[in-house]
């Protein structure tokens, strides 16, 4: 082993590459807390974001910083929209034994597959599967030099946008009423409403602000990638999932070291294998996890009902 | 009792029905044969881009064909299965179009992995099938029903070896897509660029569907190679060049056929300055049969047509000549030798002949490097 600039290098490009996973592990992580089943339309989430931008971007040439708020806002909207249509038909029974079922809540996981096969396809039919060019205006792709060290402007881009959504998410849900509510929800459902606490709206809310950070994701990492696809929110999707089971699956700071432990692992693994091998090292490190640390690496240890 | 009645009713229609639709059949063949060929492509998934482009440019020459009267007393139209890119669709649909009788060919699919899979089947069936792009060597050693209308990289790679060699450039680093067409291009150059007295430095492959060659290009750099050689498409060539610019590394780049697209430039835009690459396809050639298929398929589909669409193009026109010369009374015997005759087809991807034995296509390259923001053809090394 060589521990050389370009060790050093490969450690800043798997932290760059870290952070987009985390970028997209917050989300849904946080989606993920409130039901305890898996969303599998975030990624689609995330690539409604990225297009809704490029579009955005080609229609009107705004600065960047308009187009942020606007991306957010679509989020919310889509994250509404997709709670309405996959996950609330299967809450609509309120009795106990309904409450307490695993088949109706782990129905969603297929539902929410469903929206997410449909609504690629619909992007599909309406974008083309062909890849997208960014304005190279909007390209967060400039190459800064860090002495011999050498990070594009997106990856420092992502890596402040990352930090700043978990410091955002920490403060919401340990500081604010909507967050106890949320983690209230997220512990106990039935509990929750039992003290009456307004459950669906919470999970609305939940929806709406991990679909902002998901679609924020993907027109970041858009416009670091250079280009956009309708297939763009599977890879990276994958992988938040696994940080996420790592990181112990409610636990959002949990999901981002994982991330970024991902990263840096699957990057240093091509100085000594073929990078071929990179996901055999992101699974590994899973079952690894799984196998001796059954919580993940940052779980509670709470019962999941 | 009175269940039964109905049942039997039922039943009764449905036989009268299908017995009319047969006959209204046969009465439609007696007039004007209607011949048929199958076209397998992903037209959804990942790889739906290239489905399409096939199918406009199949479209295309098509109509050209039936419009020339070429064959008299038959009418040939082409139907169309997404395979998805995925082997197990690939097979289902070749059994779907073995089953119909009209169909006396099949063009596609679009990976050597695909097209194999379903190429297993269609040796075994005894179906002729021409597949525009799969460039693995075994696929035409699948059995003689098998065809190509593209050059293998145990062509292109040694091509390109010797290309690199005149250069005066002695070592490489080769960077490939894990997949069958991808390993084959590796073998081919590597192979290629050692008898020649060239060295590899580092064969690095990744999976289809990365976008992050950040790591590889770390470890690559290196180890200073006079050339990176990119056994890639478009998509993830875009991605490795800008990333290479981003990580401040200036070794210059050569690549397969397979980067060959307008698609490239649009999306690397000044990262990919200085690529090479040889390909068969430039739609600047003056040659009149290009132009005319560049200004279809820019009228029709709004883009410039590319090496995919091209091959597609000549795939279909390949195909229809050989169902052309084998008459309206064609079948899958007559077929299959008529395609294995195709001798200097003038298509727009060179004048291509089949070897009778091997049926490998003979074709010449042409050198081109992206200038200026596009691409041009370069003269000597």
């Amino acid at each position: 082993m060589v521990f050389d600039v370009f060790f050093l290098q490969q450690v800043i490009n798997g932290l760059s590459i870290g952070c987009v996973y985390a970028l997209m592990a917050i989300g849904f992580t946080l989606i993920f807390g409130v039901l305890n089943v898996v969303n599998f339309a975030h990624g689609e989430v995330y690539t409604i974001g990225a297009f809704v931008g490029l579009m955005v971007i080609t229609a009107m040439a705004p600065p960047l910083l308009a187009v942020v708020p606007l991306v957010l806002a679509v989020g919310a909207v889509s994250g509404v929209g997709l709670e309405r249509i996959a996950f609330r038909p299967f809450r609509r029974f309120t009795d106990e034994a309904s409450q307490k079922s695993r088949a109706m809540r782990e129905a969603t996981l297929l539902s929410s597959l469903a929206v997410s096969i449909v609504t690629r396809e619909i992007m599909m039919h309406i974008f083309g599967g062909d890849m997208q060019g960014i304005p190279s205006g909007y390209l967060l792709q400039q190459p800064v030099a860090i002495g011999p060290i050498m990070v594009a402007s997106g990856s420092l881009v992502i890596f402040a946008t990352s930090a700043v959504m978990l410091g955002a998410l920490q403060f919401l849900l340990y500081r604010t009423q909507t967050g106890l509510g949320i983690r209230a929800v997220s512990n106990n459902q039935l509990g929750a409403r039992y003290v009456g606490i307004n459950t669906d709206r919470t999970i609305v809310t939940t929806f709406a602000v991990g679909s902002m950070l998901g679609a924020t994701a993907g027109i970041l990492v858009g416009l670091y990638d250079g280009a956009i696809s309708p297939h763009m929110g599977f890879a990276p999707g994958v992988k938040a999932f696994v940080a996420m089971v790592m990181g112990g699956l409610s636990s959002i700071p949990g999901a981002v070291a994982c991330a970024l432990l991902l990263g840096v692992s699957e990057s240093i693994a091509t100085e000594f294998l073929s990078s071929g091998w990179k996901d055999l090292i992101t699974y590994s490190l899973l079952v690894i996890t799984l196998v001796f640390f059954p919580q993940g690496l940052f779980g509670h240890g709470r019962e999941r009902a | 009792m009175k269940k039964h009645a109905v049942f039997g009713a039922a039943l009764g229609a449905v036989v009268g029905a299908m017995l009319a639709a047969t006959a209204g059949a046969t009465v439609a063949q007696a007039a004007d044969r209607e011949i048929v060929i199958g076209y397998q492509a992903p037209l959804s998934g990942d790889r739906s881009q290239y489905g399409e482009m096939f199918r406009n440019a199949a479209q295309i020459k098509l109509e050209e064909f039936n419009a020339s009267g070429k064959l008299a007393g038959a009418k040939v139209a082409i139907t169309f299965e997404d395979s998805k890119d995925d082997p197990k669709e690939a097979r289902n649909i070749a059994h779907k179009f073995l089953d119909n009788s009209k169909i006396v060919g099949v063009i596609g699919d679009f990976s050597s992995t695909v097209s194999m899979a379903a190429g297993e089947i269609y040796a075994a069936e005894k179906m002729p099938q021409l597949s525009q792009t799969a460039s693995h060597p075994d696929f035409t050693k699948l059995s003689p029903w098998q065809f190509r209308n593209i050059t293998t990289q145990a062509f292109e790679g040694p091509y390109n070896a010797d290309w690199i060699i005149a250069a005066g450039k002695k070592t490489a680093a080769v960077i490939y897509i894990q997949n069958d067409w991808g390993i084959s291009a590796l073998d081919g150059f590597v192979s290629g660029f050692k008898a020649k007295g060239g060295k590899i430095t580092a064969t690095e492959a990744f999976n289809p569907g990365n976008r992050d060659f950040r790591s590889i290009l770390t470890k690559v750099a290196r180890q200073k190679p006079d050339v990176i050689y990119l056994a890639m498409f478009y998509e993830e060539g875009a991605a490795f060049a800008q990333q290479r610019e981003q990580l401040g590394i200036k070794i210059p780049l050569y690549g397969t056929s397979s980067l060959y697209s307008p698609k490239l430039i649009e999306l690397g835009r000044e990262s990919v300055e200085g690529l090479h690459l040889a390909t068969t396809f430039t739609p600047d050639n003056p040659d009149p049969a290009v132009q005319t298929f560049v200004k279809e398929y820019a009228a029709r589909f709004k883009s410039e047509p590319g090496m995919f669409a091209a091959q597609a193009y000549d795939a279909v026109g390949i195909m229809l000549d050989a169902v052309a010369k084998a008459g309206p009374s064609v079948t899958r015997e007559s077929l299959r030798d008529a395609l294995a005759a195709t001798t200097d087809y003038p298509g727009v991807t060179g004048a291509t002949s089949f070897d009778p034995v091997t049926r490998e296509p003979a074709k010449a390259l042409a050198k081109m490097m992206v200038k200026d923001g596009r691409f041009q053809v370069v003269t000597g090394p």
